[in-house]
C-alpha cells in the first residue's frame, strides 16, 4: 500500500479560458521515499502541490478520481489532512512567516492545534523541533521574530513547523530557490537527514535539477500539467527515455561545461582600489559605517567575460552600481573606456508598462530623426521580430523580457554590460537560451560583460575570469577554469563545494558540507581577515590584520596562507600550489 | 523609547500653548463682555470687569492667565462663581467619557466584525446591504440620524426613551448615533485591509499548518490590520472622547458638549478656555498614545529602541 496514491489530479483556474494548468496528474508516494518532482516553472508543479495540500486559490477548480492517503479516501475532506499527515515547505521563508509574531508562538500553535497538551509541553516540542532543524540555542530563538534571524535560518524555522506533528508526507515546493548556495546544500542536507531519520516520506519539488540530483531516490518529471516520464535518480539523468526528460538533462549538463578562453583585448575598464563605505542607522539615535566595498581592483578586457560570484549582501549590486556610475566610490579609481549598461534580475520591474517596446528602446538614446531601423535591427540582434515594436512588455514571457531589456541596454551601444542575475528568475530552458543568445551577441558586437550571479554553475560556463567576492573585497580572483579546478582561498573551497551537479552518483560521493553560521558582520571584523569567523584555517594574524590580494602569475588570493612568512621564501618564478 | 516619549510629549505641550493663545485671543475679540447680559447697572458692569481685570490690555490678561494655567489653576466660571472651572470639568467629564467610549467601543467591535464579515460572507445580498450601511454612516451628519434614531425607536415604537435622563436605556441612542460614523471607516477600513491580508503567504502557512479559520484570523490577520486602522483609531477616539455638541444638545445629555455650547453662548471666558485646554490635552495626548503604541505593536519599531 502507498502512502499516497494520487489519480487524475484535474486542476483549472476559472479565468477566460479555463485552461487545465495540471491534466490528469497521477502519482504514488511509498512510505519514507524522497521523491524529487523536476519541471519548467509554469508547469504546474506548485498549482498540483496546493492541490494537493487543498490550499488553491477560491477562483480555481479542482477534481480528482482517486485521492488516497494510507488506502483510505480523502478526495473530499483533504484538509482533514493538512499541517497533520501532510505538511508543506515553502520557496520564500521570509514571505510565509508571520512578520509580527515570535518564531517561538508560530510552532508552538502547529502543535497546539493538532494536540492537546499544555503550554509548557508544547514549548519542550518545539525547542525539540528546532534543535532538530539544525538551529542552536533554540531557546533564544523561540523569542525572537522572523526579521531577526537569517533567510535560512527562516527555512529552518518553516522546516521545524513542518514536521512539529510528525506528518508522514512533507511537500517541499522549491524550498532552496530563495536562498544561497551555501545555505541551500544545508537546507538540502537537513532535508536528506530528516528523512532518513524519521522516516517522513519527502517529495521536493524543482526546477533545478541539480537540486533533485543530489538528494532523491525517485524522480517524477511533469511537463504542461502531466508526468512525461517517472523513475529512479539514476534512470532519468543517466538514461532519460523522454525526449523532454532528455533536453532537460542534457541542458543542465551543458550549463556545468567551463566557458572557452579567449585571447587578451584591450582594456576596456580598471578600477584600482576602489572602497565604498554606508552610513547605517543601529537604533535611532546611533549609526556606524560599514564598508560595503574594500579595496577592489581589476580590469576587464575587450571582449571577455568577466564573473562575479558571492553570497548576497556580499557587495555585487553595490560594485555594479558604482561601474554603472549611479552611485560614486569613496576612495579609489574607476576608468572605463567606454559606456556602462546593467540589466537587472527582473527587467518587468524596470518597465514602464505603459510604454511600447520601441518607447522602451527608445528611452536610451538621445532623440533622433530616423530610429526605426535602429529598434528593427536591434529587435532582430536579440532574437525578436520587428513587429513587436508596437507591443507592450505584458505581452512577453520572462525570458523575452529579459531580451528586451538586453536590447536596451545595447541601444546606446556601451563598453562594458553589468549583468546582474540575468537568468536567475528564468528556468533551464529558457535560461540556455539566454545564455547562448548572450554568448553571439558578444561573438558579433565585441562587447565585455561582467556577469553577476550567484549561481556557480553559470558564471562558471559564461565567464573567462572570475572573481570570488566575500563580504564586500575580492577573496581570489583568476582564471575560471584554475580557480573552480583548485581553489586557493578558504571561503573560494566552501562555496565551490556547495555547487549542486545534475548528477546523482557524483552527488552521492560528496561530504556534507558543515558552515558555521554567523549571525551578522560582528563589530570589529572589519580589522581582520573577512572570513576569519568561518574559517577553519584561522590564524591569530587573521583577527588583527587585513590580508594582501597577494599575487600569483595571473591569480590573485586575498588570504595570509599565501603570504611570504607563511609560505616561506620561494624561489623566483616558482609555482604557487593550494595551501589548504 | 524614553526619548522618543519626551520629544512626542515636548511637541505636544508646545503645540498646546499655540491652542490656549489661539483661543484666549479669539475669544476676546468675541464682542461683548460676559456681565453685559446679567441685570446690571453701567456702574457696577465697570466695577465687576475691573475685578475681573477685564480692563487691562489683553497681553496682560494673557500673562496672567497663563501663570495661573501653569500652576493648575484655570479660575472661576464667570457665569457661576461659586464653580470652578475644574469642578465642572470634573462634574461633566463622566457622562462624556462613558457615552464617548462606549460609542468607541461598539464602533471598534462593529466595525471590525462587519468587515471582516462583508467580505467572508458568501451571499452577494448581505455584502451590498453593508457596503451600503457604510456609505451612508459616513455620508449622512450624526444629528441627523439622531433624529432619525429618536423618531424610530422613541417616538413611533417607544422603545426607547427620547432624551436624557440617569437610567442606562437613554444612552443608547446616542451612543449608537455617535459610533454609527467611526463604525462605518473602521468597518471598511477593514474589509479592505483583511482582503489584502488574507492573500499573504504567511495565511497560506497558517492554512497548511492545519489551523481553522478563526485561529488564524483572531492570532495573524486580526495583528496586522490592527497595525494600520490605529492611526484612525486616534482620531476617532479624540473626536468621540471630547464630546459631541450635537449629540449631547439633542439628547440632553449632560457632558462637556454641551457644556462647551452653554458656555460659549454666555461668553463665559474661564470656563472656554478651560474647556479648551482640556480637550486639546484630550486629543493630543491621544495622538501621541497612538504612535507609541504603533512602534509597540511593531516589533521592528520595538526592537530597535529596547535595550536603551
Ligand atoms: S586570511 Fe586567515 S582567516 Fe582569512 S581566509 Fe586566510 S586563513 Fe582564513
Amino acid at each position: 500500500m502507498s502512502l499516497l496514491d494520487i489519480k487524475n489530479l484535474c486542476i483549472w483556474y476559472e479565468n477566460e479560458d479555463h485552461r487545465q494548468v495540471v491534466s490528469d496528474l497521477s502519482f504514488q508516494i511509498q512510505k519514507g521515499e524522497f521523491v524529487g518532482l523536476v519541471g519548467a516553472s509554469g508547469c504546474g508543479k506548485s498549482s498540483a502541490m496546493l492541490g494537493i495540500m487543498g490550499l488553491l486559490p477560491e477562483n480555481s477548480g479542482f477534481s480528482c478520481e482517486r485521492f488516497l492517503f494510507r488506502g483510505e479516501h480523502y478526495e473530499k475532506k483533504i484538509e482533514t489532512l493538512r499541517g497533520k499527515k501532510i505538511a508543506m515547505v515553502f520557496q520564500d521563508p521570509s514571505a510565509y512567516l508571520n512578520p509580527l509574531l515570535k518564531i517561538g508562538q508560530q510552532l508552538t500553535e502547529t502543535i497546539r492545534c493538532h494536540k492537546t497538551c499544555t503550554k509548557k509541553e508544547a514549548k519542550e516540542r518545539a525547542m525539540e523541533l528546532l534543535s532538530m532543524a539544525g538551529i542552536h540555542s533554540p531557546e533564544t530563538r523561540m523569542n525572537q521574530y522572523p526579521f531577526e534571524i537569517s533567510g535560512g535560518m527562516r527555512q529552518r524555522v518553516v522546516i521545524a513547523i513542518a514536521l512539529a506533528c510528525e506528518p508522514d508526507l512533507v511537500i517541499a515546493d522549491e524550498p532552496t530557490t530563495a536562498l544561497d548556495v551555501t545555505v541551500q546544500r544545508q537546507i538540502l542536507d537537513l532535508l536528506k537527514t530528516i528523512s532518513q531519520r524519521t522516516k517522513t516520506a519527502i517529495l521536493l519539488v524543482s526546477h533545478d535539477l541539480g537540486v533533485i540530483a543530489s538528494v532523491c531516490d525517485r524522480v517524477l518529471v511533469m511537463q504542461e500539467g502531466k508526468i512525461v516520464e517517472e523513475g529512479t535518480a539514476n534512470q532519468i539523468f543517466y538514461e532519460p527515455q523522454n525526449p523532454y526528460t532528455m533536453q532537460l538533462v542534457e541542458k543542465a549538463k551543458a550549463v556545468m561545461s567551463v566557458a572557452k578562453k579567449k585571447e587578451k583585448g584591450v582594456l576596456v575598464l580598471e578600477s584600482k582600489d576602489i572602497g565604498c563605505k554606508f552610513r547605517e542607522r543601529l537604533r535611532w539615535n546611533k549609526t556606524c559605517t560599514r564598508e560595503a566595498l574594500r579595496q577592489i581592483s581589476f580590469s576587464m578586457y575587450h571582449g571577455e567575460t568577466f564573473g562575479l560570484v558571492g553570497e548576497s549582501g556580499c557587495g555585487k549590486t553595490t560594485l555594479a552600481r558604482i561601474l554603472t556610475g549611479i552611485l560614486s566610490p569613496d576612495f579609489g579609481k574607476l576608468w572605463s573606456k567606454g559606456k556602462v549598461q546593467m540589466v537587472f534580475q527582473d527587467p518587468y520591474a524596470s518597465f514602464d508598462p505603459g510604454y511600447t517596446i520601441e518607447k522602451i528602446l527608445l528611452e536610451a538614446i538621445p532623440k533622433q530623426a530616423d530610429h526605426t531601423k535602429e529598434v528593427e535591427k536591434m529587435l532582430q540582434l536579440v532574437g525578436l521580430k520587428p513587429e513587436d515594436r508596437w507591443k507592450y512588455p505584458r505581452e512577453f514571457s520572462g525570458g523575452q523580457r529579459q531580451r528586451i531589456a538586453i536590447a536596451r541596454a545595447l541601444m546606446s551601444c556601451p563598453e562594458i554590460l553589468i549583468l546582474d542575475e540575468p537568468v536567475s528568475a528564468l528556468d533551464i530552458s529558457t535560461q540556455s537560451q539566454i545564455l547562448k543568445f548572450l554568448d553571439d551577441i558578444q561573438q558579433e558586437t565585441g562587447i565585455s560583460y561582467l556577469f553577476i550571479s550567484h549561481d556557480l554553475n553559470v558564471v562558471k560556463h559564461m565567464s573567462q575570469r572570475i572573481a570570488v567576492m566575500y563580504l564586500g573585497t575580492f577573496m581570489e580572483m583568476g582564471d575560471t577554469a584554475s580557480i573552480y579546478e583548485d581553489p586557493w582561498h578558504p571561503y573560494t573551497k566552501q562555496l565551490l563545494s556547495a555547487i549542486l551537479v545534475p548528477d546523482p552518483k557524483k552527488a552521492h560521493r560528496r561530504k556534507k558540507l558543515i558552515v558555521k553560521e554567523i549571525l551578522k558582520q560582528e563589530e570589529g571584523t572589519e580589522k581582520g581577515c573577512p572570513f576569519a569567523g568561518q574559517c577553519g584555517y584561522a590564524m591569530t594574524r587573521c583577527h588583527t590584520e587585513f590580508p594582501d590580494f597577494y599575487q600569483f602569475e595571473d591569480r590573485q588570493v586575498r588570504c595570509f596562507l599565501y603570504s611570504e612568512e607563511h609560505t616561506g621564501r620561494r624561489r623566483a618564478g616558482a609555482p604557487m600550489i593550494s595551501q589548504i | 523609547m524614553i526619548q522618543y516619549m519626551i520629544k512626542r510629549i515636548v511637541i505636544g505641550v508646545l503645540s498646546l500653548f499655540v491652542l490656549v493663545g489661539i483661543t484666549f485671543f479669539l475669544t476676546r475679540a468675541i464682542p461683548g463682555s460676559p456681565f453685559e447680559s446679567s441685570n446690571v447697572s453701567g456702574e457696577v458692569l465697570e466695577m465687576m470687569e475691573n475685578e475681573y481685570g477685564l480692563n487691562d490690555p489683553v497681553i496682560v490678561q494673557y500673562g496672567t492667565y497663563l501663570l495661573h494655567v501653569i500652576q493648575g489653576d484655570f479660575g472661576y466660571s464667570y457665569e457661576n462663581p461659586s464653580q470652578s472651572v475644574t469642578s465642572i470639568i470634573a462634574e461633566f467629564l463622566p457622562v462624556t467619557i462613558m457615552t464617548g467610549g462606549l460609542a468607541l467601543l461598539l464602533a471598534i467591535v462593529t466595525g471590525v466584525s462587519f468587515g471582516i464579515w462583508m467580505v467572508v460572507s458568501k451571499q452577494k445580498i448581505i455584502q451590498r446591504a453593508l457596503f451600503s450601511g457604510t456609505i451612508l454612516g459616513t455620508g449622512i451628519p450624526n444629528f441627523v440620524l439622531a433624529l432619525v434614531l429618536i423618531f424610530v425607536f422613541g417616538v413611533k415604537f417607544h422603545w426607547l426613551p427620547v432624551a436624557g435622563g440617569s437610567e442606562w436605556e437613554s444612552y443608547i441612542l446616542p451612543v449608537c448615533s455617535l459610533a454609527i460614523y467611526p463604525a462605518s471607516v473602521i468597518c471598511r477600513m477593514t474589509a479592505h485591509l483583511y482582503k489584502e491580508e488574507m492573500k499573504k503567504e504567511y495565511v497560506v502557512l497558517a492554512k497548511a499548518k492545519g489551523m481553522q479559520w478563526e485561529r488564524i484570523v483572531w492570532k495573524h490577520v486580526l495583528r496586522h490590520i490592527w497595525l494600520p486602522l490605529f492611526n484612525y483609531l486616534g482620531s476617532a477616539a479624540a473626536f468621540l472622547l471630547t464630546g459631541s455638541f450635537a449629540i449631547e444638545s439633542i439628547f440632553t445629555i449632560p457632558g462637556l458638549g454641551s457644556q462647551f455650547v452653554h458656555a460659549i453662548s454666555n461668553r463665559d471666558y474661564t470656563l472656554i478656555m478651560g474647556l479648551t485646554i482640556f480637550m486639546g490635552t484630550v486629543v493630543i495626548s491621544i495622538q501621541v498614545l497612538v504612535d507609541l503604541l504603533g512602534a509597540w505593536i511593531d516589533p521592528k519599531i520595538r526592537r530597535s529602541y529596547e535595550g536603551q
